[in-house]
């Protein structure tokens, strides 16, 4: 079953249109590259498969439902900035995620952050902004979801971090489901990367295996990128 | 779900409401002290330092007394409507059952507080001779009104606990009054702080507006026959006042559902 579909869909803000017709689909057991430069309408598409965002015409379905109350169950998101309160410690952190999720592994997130060396009474408030991207990253990767949508997990942290958050999502994600990562370090992701979207100015420019591309085009995602995105 | 958003934005607001409640009743305590060994010093520092504490009781009093609602507006506008939205909207919970659980947690909140504040008030005043004469004063008066009629002391009854249900309510609807500003605020495209200072005036306007209107039209209505005493005029009118509060806090709340459900806007 498709995991996320959308069908003409379109997003304005005001007069700019961020999404004009995308139509795709996702398949479970697929991690999906959601590619495209900067204002390309990455974020606006999570949005709106987390019903964050109402479509201004056409439809979004994840497993078929439109995005709600009963998808928020079924999908993880990493937001592209950190929202965790930064009161809560690690521990109430475990504890909310726990309450809200029945999804939600406390094991497989405690181990991770016995790895780190994050105890549980230490605060968000008190993290650097990088190991509180890498727990946000945690608590996100902990669930057995059908569909993980992760907005720029690579954005704005340094190269050994990237290793990790990658390591994470792969480490940890449920195999039947679908991983979307929205991104434009392409070069970084490519290797995990089974499928790739190529989204330009709200319009869907390719969807494509990362195989096909490499057989048929005979280059790498990242070379295809600079191609198709050349300014 | 409702009983879970409760739990934690219980422990978010505690944080804060209890060390208030705390130093509270340590400023009381303090001020009692002051009240009865400070000022009685010849010693300019130590009436000076008496002074200092009593008004530092006053200056607590009125910053508990804010700050329930300061968390209100604070806790609505982080948590939903900020970045923390994120999260908070993606989980599987209903917009009902959001705004519901700010309401209730600071409807408690308030209830918590009035308490709080009497007790801090009683402590304050334990053992001075002023307040002990005040209140010798008004059991002495309720003592004499024991003698008056039953039909007086169920009334007196019926008015507080009308009065204590349209304070209660008044404070839900004002929760929901800046709930739904920030909501309609929050969906605009920029501005979104400003919007919702406008939303707010704008709703203010609007319910004085109604309720001005609706008061002058009354007094041209004729109501034959219907001869009520005063005493009852006076539940009528408060009962009136009830079901007006619950009905704008009900369009209130539809508008801060419509609003977060339909056009929210996040950046």
């Amino acid at each position: 079953m498709t995991v996320l579909s959308c069908s003409d869909l379109c997003k304005n803000f005001g007069r700019a249109a961020a999404l004009d017709g995308v139509t795709l689909s996702i398949e479970p057991g697929r991690i999906v590259g959601l590619l495209g430069p900067n204002g390309s309408g990455k974020t606006t598409l999570i949005k709106l498969a987390n019903g964050l965002l109402t479509p201004s015409a056409g439809s979004i379905e994840i497993c078929g439902i439109a995005p709600g109350r009963e998808t928020h169950n079924m999908v993880s998101y990493l937001p592209e900035r950190t929202c965790i309160p930064i009161w809560m410690s690690t521990g109430q952190l475990l504890d909310f995620y726990g309450d809200f999720y029945q999804d939600f592994r406390r094991d497989a997130a405690e181990e991770m952050l016995d790895h780190l060396r994050i105890p549980l009474t230490q605060t968000v408030k008190q993290m650097s902004k990088g190991t509180r991207e890498k727990v946000q990253l945690i608590m996100v990767m902990s669930r057995a979801a059908k569909l993980y949508l992760l907005d720029e997990p690579i954005g704005g942290v340094d190269p050994a971090t990237r290793d990790y958050i990658l390591s994470t999502i792969i480490g940890n994600y449920n195999p039947e489901a679908a991983v979307v990562i929205s991104t434009h370090l392409i070069a970084d992701v490519e290797k995990v990367l089974d499928e790739v979207i190529f989204l330009n100015r709200g319009t869907v420019a390719l969807q494509s295996s990362v195989d096909e591309i490499r057989e048929e085009k005979g280059m790498s995602v990242d070379e295809l990128f600079r191609e198709v995105f050349k300014c | 779900m409702l009983g879970k958003l409760m739990k934690h934005e219980f422990r978010a607001t505690r944080r804060v409401m209890l060390p208030l409640y705390l130093i509270l009743l340590v400023t009381a305590v303090a001020a009692n002290f002051s009240t009865r060994m400070l000022f009685d010093s010849r010693h300019w520092v130590l009436t000076t330092l008496g002074t200092l504490l009593v008004i530092s009781f006053g200056v607590a009093v009125a910053g508990v007394c804010v700050m329930p609602v300061l968390l209100m507006v604070q806790r609505f506008y982080k948590n939903l409507l900020q970045d923390e939205g994120y999260i908070m909207l993606t989980l599987p919970a209903s917009i009902h059952q959001h705004v519901w659980a700010k309401l209730i947690v600071s409807a408690a909140w308030f209830v918590v507080t009035v308490v709080v504040v009497i007790a801090a008030g009683c402590v304050m005043a334990f053992d001075i001779g002023v307040i002990r004469d005040f209140f010798e004063g008004l059991w002495d008066l309720l003592w004499e009104l024991r003698k008056l009629e039953a039909f007086y002391a169920f009334n007196g009854v019926g008015y507080l606990a009308e009065l204590a249900a349209l304070a209660f309510f008044g404070l839900a609807a004002m929760c929901l009054q800046f709930y739904a500003a920030l909501a309609i605020g929050h969906s605009a495209a920029n501005h979104k702080m400003v919007c919702s200072v406008g939303a707010f005036f704008a709703l203010q306007f609007a319910t004085q507006f109604l309720a001005s209107t609706g008061l002058y039209q009354l007094s041209f209505v004729n109501w034959p026959g219907w001869q009520i005493s005063g005493m009852a005029a006076i539940h009528v009118g408060m009962l009136v006042a009830l079901v007006c509060v619950v009905v704008y806090g009900a369009i209130f709340y539809a508008v801060t559902v419509y609003f977060l459900n339909r056009r929210l806007n996040l950046e």
